[in-house]
């Protein structure tokens, strides 16, 4: 219903990512910025890698999400056994009339959501199959090549501890992911309110709030939310700062080794706008901006072995680049 | 559109108020930046005029900022910039105003959205007028010091003071030289050199007024004393002697008194009484033209003056061998010496004349130029008057005709020539007689304002009339000049290596006397 809505009721999109929050804030105790910047990439029509220690929900938010919007979601628990075909699906041979042949039986990847459960425990050829599907939104098994359907959102998750046995991401399969979130630990307050909820003798269950129609009309009409050209510059300058060899800050030409891709800009863009929705405005602020950085670009700057030793992190230098760079105020 | 418009005009009026008080607090600090950078300069730089240079910056850095009050003219897109975010308005302005010709999707709703928004802000907040604390200090820290340095002593100040006095010393020289040109042109006897003698009055007056210290002034005097001196005719003292000795020879005849009172007072009547003479001679009786023929012979015999004495002798041996016609032509003659004597007369009084103006002026830049290698520039109006040269104390400017000369008129020949002489203190009446021959021992000299030794300096001679510049003859006066040299030699600026050969140059010039 919501999906046949005017693309441009910008409105439509502001209720639908706000009841899509509150709906999940009823099993997800706190994380606000984990649900906002989920909300945000899948508005956005962005995958995302969630990255956190086991047991903070990261797989309750997805099914979660799955529950919240009425589209089908497929779990694919990573090991180091899974192969490609355990993902995108495989031909196999069946009775049909009496006759022997191929069938292609679809895989897990065919959902509307998919989570990719500790996606760093698969070997690098099953991580290049998702994240081919990923960038393609088509998979192509023997000489067929299918659609997924649509809209189609990855949540990947790793631990960032327990790395024994794990294949981390390479940095160009990085950059596929519109957003690295970290979840961080709750806090005591929402220690007790997960304790309090999840320890009874029943669970919320959550209802339906949109369905695949509407998010691809939040999609489309994010697109259409305009940014200032002083905006868009101080965007480029941002991702142009993660740059070494375009950085002013010491920290960066000393600690980074590659900045963010263009697809980094876009990713910034695109959040940006998903956000201004969000907060009920029709254009790109600089807070906007500031506010999507960290997720969109922290995956995307890939730091020296001196940073590490020193304990500079990605998401440091961000913040650093963030309060250094100037916002120029439009000059024609 | 319209409501954008509304926007940008009101946030426009309070950007131009809030830059105007911005630039003029900019000009204010430029204002008294300048004051005080001008207080510094003069500190220095010695720099007279530094009251108006220091005003003069005030009305500049005003001008300059309302200049750039004028021009600046922030623009639209600016505008709604600032004010996004000075007033938190999330760049719903900017975008706005940025897009107001576009027709997308949501541009309509972001417009309605943004003057919304605008409606609920205070616009003229986004551009305060307000002082600049940091500017209110630089501008409380400039002017104090500015003051503090106008109010301490300027070390410049003895600088400007000793230019000054310069000015004046070389504005008094120049006036000295000035009036000595009015009172040759004034004085009546017009000389055929005059006209050079103005020319070199007015090139040194030039020179004086323009040089850059009194120093370079005096530089300038001794050429035009040069120049001027060889204006002066070498042959008058014997022209004049000789015309003196026919006078008192003429004296002693009846015929010729009346005559020889007329050379004594003035050459030019004693040529005309000599002519008047020369057509008396065929009524005169035998013996009164025996008596005339004696007196031109004696004189005759005195002329030092080759011409006149050619001439005496001539009229005295017609008039003895009874050709009154030649003795009256050659009597005639005599009388056009005289008419030339009158000239060089003239002449020189004009050459005297100009001399002393040109002394009276190197006096008073001596003077300041003196006080000014000693640091007393600022003593420069107690100098001496110009007037003080120029009333000198006459020292005569007799020929010196023989050894025998009075003391300080130098005169000599008898009468004297307090006509023109001005020999004050030995009287108009020279009592010498001496008649020797010694006229080449003794040198004019021109002693303006310098007292004979022995003579008073509080008591000048006074001038006799018509008279310019006295003479004196040098002999009288080289131990007064040597002695001055000698004192002068210790007090001026001369390197002291140099100081003693310029002490025994002024030494030597006393011994020939001396050992005369």
């Amino acid at each position: 219903m919501i999906a046949e809505e005017p693309r441009v009721d910008a409105t439509r999109v502001t209720e639908l990512a706000q009841s899509l929050e509150t709906e999940l804030a009823r099993l997800i105790v706190g994380q606000k910025a984990l649900l906002r910047d989920t909300v945000i990439a899948l508005t956005a029509g962005g995958h995302v890698l969630l990255e956190g220690v086991p047991g903070l929900g990261k797989t309750v938010l997805v099914r979660s999400l799955g529950q919240t919007l009425s589209m089908s979601f497929s779990r694919i628990q990573f090991t180091p056994d899974l192969m490609p075909a355990d993902i995108v699906g495989t031909n196999i041979i069946g009775d049909t009339d009496g006759r022997r042949e191929f069938h292609y039986q679809a895989g897990p990847i065919f959902a509307n959501l998919v989570l990719a459960d500790e996606i760093n425990r698969a070997t690098p050829k099953t991580q290049s199959a998702l994240l081919e599907a990923m960038q393609e939104r088509t998979v192509t098994v023997g000489t067929q090549t299918r659609p997924l359907p649509s809209p189609f959102f990855v949540l990947a998750t790793q631990n960032p501890i327990e790395l024994e046995g794990t294949y981390p991401l390479p940095e160009a399969q990085l950059d596929r992911f519109f957003f690295k979130i970290l979840v961080p630990f709750p806090s005591e307050g929402d220690l007790l309110e997960i304790a309090r909820r999840t320890t009874g003798d029943s669970t919320p269950q959550l209802k339906s709030v949109a369905d695949a129609g509407a998010i691809l009309t939040a999609q489309r009409t994010a697109r259409e939310v305009p940014i200032a050209e002083h905006v868009l510059r101080y965007a480029a300058r941002l991702v142009s700062a993660t740059h070494p060899d375009r950085s002013e800050l010491d920290s960066v030409r000393r600690y980074v080794r590659w900045g963010a891709s263009p697809r980094g800009l876009q990713t910034l863009v695109l959040a940006g706008k998903v956000r201004a929705l969000l907060e009920g405005r029709y254009n790109v602020a600089f807070d906007d901006l500031n506010s999507v950085a960290q997720p969109a670009l922290r995956h995307r700057i890939f730091l020296q072995f001196e940073a590490e030793a020193d304990g500079i992190t990605a998401d440091r230098i961000i913040s650093e680049i963030l309060e250094h760079t100037a916002k120029e105020p439009a000059s024609k | 559109m319209s409501s954008l418009e509304a926007i940008v005009r009101e946030l426009r009026k309070a950007a131009r108020r809030a830059l105007g008080a911005r630039y003029a607090a900019h000009a204010l600090v430029g204002a008294v930046a300048w004051v005080a950078a001008v207080m510094i300069l003069v500190r220095l730089v010695p720099f007279e005029r530094r009251a108006e240079l220091a005003v003069l910056g005030i009305p500049v850095a005003l001008a300059i900022a309302a200049a750039a009050w004028l021009i600046r003219r922030p623009s639209a897109a600016l505008l709604m910039a600032m004010a996004d975010i000075r007033l938190g308005l999330k760049e719903r302005l900017s975008t706005a105003w940025e897009r107001r010709a576009e027709s997308g999707p949501l541009d309509d709703a972001q417009r309605h959205d943004a003057v919304q928004h605008a409606a609920r802000a205070s616009l003229p907040a986004a551009f305060p007028v307000r002082v600049n604390r940091g500017e209110a200090t630089l501008v409380a820290i400039l002017a104090i010091f500015a003051l503090a340095l106008a109010l301490l002593p300027n070390p410049m100040d003895q600088v400007l003071a000793q230019r000054q006095a310069d000015r004046v010393s070389q504005a008094r020289a120049a006036k000295a030289v000035a009036d000595a040109k009015k009172k040759i042109a004034d004085s009546g006897k017009p000389s055929p050199k005059d006209a050079q003698i103005q020319k070199i009055l007015q090139d040194a007056q030039a020179k004086i007024h323009e040089a850059d210290s009194p120093r370079k002034a005096l530089e300038s005097i001794t050429p035009a004393e040069q120049q001027l001196q060889k204006l002066a005719d070498p042959g008058t003292p014997a022209l004049q002697s000789s015309a003196q000795n026919l006078a008192n020879a003429l004296s002693g005849t009846a015929a010729g008194r009346s005559a020889a009172q007329a050379i004594s007072t003035n050459p030019a009547k004693g040529a005309q009484s000599v002519r008047d003479l020369a057509s008396q001679l065929q009524s005169l009786s035998p013996k009164d033209r025996e008596e005339l023929a004696k007196a031109l012979a004696k004189a005759s015999q005195q002329a030092q003056n080759s011409q006149m004495r050619d001439s005496l002798s001539k009229a005295s041996s017609s008039l003895q061998s009874g050709d009154a016609a030649s003795a009256a032509q050659a009597l005639n003659d005599v009388a056009s010496q005289l008419d030339s004597l009158q000239e060089q007369e003239n002449t020189d009084q004009a050459v005297a004349a100009a001399i002393n103006g040109l002394e009276a002026a190197r006096q008073g830049l001596a003077a300041q130029a003196d006080r000014d290698a000693n640091g007393q520039g600022g003593q420069a109006n107690a100098g001496a008057s110009p007037s003080a040269g120029a009333s000198g104390n006459g020292n005569g400017n007799g020929t010196g005709n023989g050894t025998g000369n009075g003391n300080g008129n130098g005169t000599g020949n008898g009468t004297g020539t307090g006509g023109t002489g001005g020999t004050g203190g030995t009287g108009s009446n020279g009592s010498g007689t001496g008649s020797g021959s010694g006229a080449a021992s003794t040198e004019r000299i021109y002693v303006p304002g310098q007292p004979v030794p022995g003579q008073s300096e509080n008591d000048p001679t006074p001038l006799g009339p018509g008279q310019d510049v006295p003479l004196s003859p040098y002999t009288q006066v080289i131990e007064a000049y040597q002695q001055a040299a000698l004192d002068a030699t210790d007090q001026s600026l001369i390197p002291g290596s140099e100081r003693d050969l310029v002490r025994e140059y002024f030494s030597q010039l006393g011994e020939p006397r001396a050992a005369k």
